[in-house]
């Protein structure tokens, strides 16, 4: 494996594993008023599972950088 | 699909009234609304009445206590429904709450008892924990009873510090110096990360100053409880971790002697409860009716297939006395109440969508496209022959379990059968069997489409979540705008309408650009995009520039989101072929061990994951172009009633 190799595979990790924290921050904090809510008001389970999966979209934004870092370079 | 619903108007003489509201309650098929319009001055409602008002409110106090009871009851031991389709007559609420009076007493006595062995069983651990601690400390004073220090005119007070800082014992033992000078002994240790306990040993006649200086700074004192308040410290410690350990015991005996009481009236209480909400029921209805000086007019909601049988058996129950007229309502009327039915494969689905919300009345229903759509995307997603099987079976075996106790589980354990189904087509297409195993044993890749964690699959597999992407997406769009022309709200279906051509300009300059389409396409792709472009930007008004690239970027945003079907699949592939790699590092008992242990974990991840993914899928990326919840869900009037073949004759008022 060369080191071009090695950096495209850390620049892919790293997409997806920042991502990964930044939905995860996002998710704490959206996870624990959606357990408040809940506890409220049971009939808001539903939208509250909406509401705490809605950040993972920046966990699958980078995987797709990741991929296309893999496929692409 | 949504039932049509129509609406019924009952009228019939007043004296019949009361045989109305039973016979209607007994058939159960409308959903009661309040009858008349506002502006209708030749209907009044029905009068007031003290006594129908009190009977109200004993029931309303029946049916608390009756519930209170029956929530002690195992959920094992609680009574089904009793079927059969008696009307209650009056029911004579003092009646019953005297003979259920005896049986509460007693059951409060032992929830009484039960509570305060809970309670003591929460608190006295944190007593336990400090005291423990503290013991070393004082080996002097350990052992010498409150009687003992009395006579040597010394007083303890056993203290809890919270630790802001590791000054706090110092301050107090500054303040203390001041009040007593030289005249006491304070010792600490550290109970846990975040708080101190410490022992005061101070002069008797000084008590005053001392629980006064405590409660100036707020310190809390560890008051013990009586029974222990007379032994020396070390007594008491022993005596509370006695206690301690015998306390689970008696808590289970606590609950068994609860168990015991309640179980054997349960049957009795449930059927009790049927006919008091029964009569409940009945009563609040009398507050939808309207009347005029000799008729009273009862409205309602029922699917349209039924008026007709509910006018022939509402005729020949009452002999003729009712009139039932019928009006179609608007095509758009909110007040609708909304009732789910759907061919018999998308039922399951109802529950689904309901968890999200209940569609408004006269939108779409979005079972089917969750029936088509949901199962297929889980099975991308698990896409293993191995995990597919054991799914089958235990979406099977959940559905057969769950079948009459848990309607909603029984629901999800058959669209887990649905998912597992495909999970197997995508196994055999993917040629996963446990990961990587069906590949060792048969020696060769079997894949009929592509092995997913090949590096040569990771593209394919891309463009084909991507696919499924915008094939779901724009049939949401499609169905939005379908929605909007029948709501007739054009600003919304042109809306759609303009993204639906930027999204088919995007992918045709795609796929002109990837050599897939001829060159030909690009500028009527183009066109098409700049049209679309201009329809939503013009349809946004001033703010048009920013909101409408937005939501196009949103739109684009909810394709890419199709992406979690390959990455949620490649991680469960992955992690069947780790499993498999570290089984075979090791001999083979261990290889057996740890190969179940990760496979299961997988499995567990297999089943619950791309189930909240595909729900994900479909609630935030799908139905967010078409669907509008807030519907009123369809409630007929006489659903709760669920009362047995008889009210016992002991309870029922003569009449």
């Amino acid at each position: 494996m060369d080191i071009g190799t090695g950096l495209v595979a850390i620049g892919a990790g790293l997409a997806v594993g920042l991502a990964a924290l930044g939905s995860g921050l996002a998710q704490a904090r959206i996870g624990a008023a959606a357990i408040g809510a809940i506890a409220e008001k049971p009939e808001l389970t539903g939208r509250a599972i909406l509401l705490v999966a809605i950040p993972e979209t920046l966990v699958i934004l980078g995987f797709a950088v990741a991929a296309m870092t893999i496929v692409l370079l | 699909m949504l039932t049509p619903m129509t609406r019924v108007r009952v009228i019939g003489p007043k004296s019949a009234l009361v045989q109305a509201i039973e016979e209607l309650h007994t058939l159960g098929v409308v959903h009661l609304d309040v009858a008349g319009a506002a502006s209708d001055s030749s209907l009044d409602s029905v009068p007031e009445d003290h006594r129908r008002d009190r009977h109200r409110d004993e029931l309303s106090l029946l049916l608390v206590e009756l519930d209170a009871l029956l929530s002690l009851v195992p959920a094992t031991d609680r009574p089904a429904a009793v079927a059969g389709d008696h009307v209650p007559g009056s029911i004579d609420a003092s009646a019953m709450r005297a003979a259920i009076a005896p049986t509460v007493h007693e059951v409060e006595e032992r929830v009484r008892e039960l509570e305060e062995l809970e309670a003591e069983a929460v608190v006295l651990p944190r007593y336990v924990q400090p005291l423990r601690q503290l013991l070393p400390l004082v080996p002097w004073l350990a052992d010498l009873s409150d009687r003992e220090l009395a006579l040597l005119r010394l007083d303890t007070a056993a203290l809890v510090l919270n630790l802001d800082d590791d000054t706090v014992v110092s301050l107090l033992r500054a303040e203390l110096e001041v009040e007593l000078g030289e005249r006491f002994e304070l010792v600490a240790t550290p109970v846990d990360e975040s708080t101190v306990g410490c022992v005061l040993v101070f002069p008797h006649d000084a008590g005053d100053s001392v629980h006064g200086l405590l409660g100036r700074e707020h310190v809390r004192h560890v008051a013990l409880p009586t029974r222990y308040s007379q032994l020396s410290l070390r007594g008491a410690v022993e005596a509370m971790e006695e206690r301690e350990r015998l306390l689970p015991a008696a808590i289970q005996g606590a609950e068994e002697a609860v168990r015991e009481l309640v179980v054997p009236h349960a049957a009795e209480w449930q059927l009790y409860r049927t006919a008091a909400a029964a009569e409940l029921e009945q009563l609040e209805a009398i507050g939808l009716l309207r009347m005029t000086d000799r008729a009273y007019v009862m409205e309602g909601w029922l699917p349209r297939s039924q008026v007709e049988t509910l006018r022939e058996e509402l005729d020949r129950r009452l002999d003729g006395q009712v009139a039932i007229e019928e009006s179609k309502p608007a095509r758009v009327d909110s007040r609708v109440p909304v009732l789910l039915h759907n061919v018999r494969l998308a039922r399951p689905f109802e529950a689904l969508v309901e968890f999200l919300d209940v569609p408004r009345s006269a939108s779409l229903d979005p079972s089917l496209v969750m029936c088509l759509f949901l199962p297929l995307m889980f099975g991308i997603m698990v896409g293993d022959v191995g995990y597919g099987v054991i799914l089958l079976f235990l979406g099977l075996y959940a559905r057969r379990r769950f079948a009459r106790s848990a309607p909603v589980l029984r629901d999800i354990s058959f669209v887990l059968v649905f998912g597992a189904a495909w999970s197997l087509v995508f196994g055999v297409l993917f040629g996963e069997f446990f990961g990587d195993v069906g590949k060792r044993i048969v020696g060769y890749d079997w894949a009929v489409w592509m092995y997913r964690p090949g590096a040569e699959a990771l593209e394919p597999l891309l463009l084909f979540a991507i696919a499924i992407g915008i094939v779901h997406v724009v049939l949401g769009i499609v169905l939005g705008m379908w929605q909007a022309a029948r709501f007739r709200e054009p600003r919304t279906l042109l809306d759609r309408l303009g993204t639906l051509l930027v999204l088919i300009g995007l992918f045709t300059v795609a796929g002109v650009a990837a050599d897939q389409l001829p060159e030909g396409a690009m500028t009527p792709a183009v066109a098409l995009a700049v049209v679309g472009l201009v329809l939503v930007l013009s349809l946004h008004g001033a703010m048009g520039l920013v909101m409408g690239p937005l939501e196009l970027l949103g739109t684009l945003g909810n394709i890419l989101s199709y992406l979690r079907l390959a990455a949620v699949g490649l991680a469960s592939a992955y992690l069947a072929i780790v499993a498999n790699e570290l089984a075979l590092a090791g001999p083979i008992w261990l290889g057996i061990i740890v190969g179940t242990f990760f496979h299961t974990l997988n499995l567990a991840l297999a089943g619950f994951s791309p189930m909240v993914q595909a729900l994900r899928l479909h609630y935030v990326e799908c139905f967010s172009k078409f669907f509008e919840g807030g519907g009123t869900p369809f409630h007929p009037f006489g659903e709760r009633q669920t009362m047995g073949a008889e009210t016992p004759r002991a309870v029922e008022q003569s009449t």
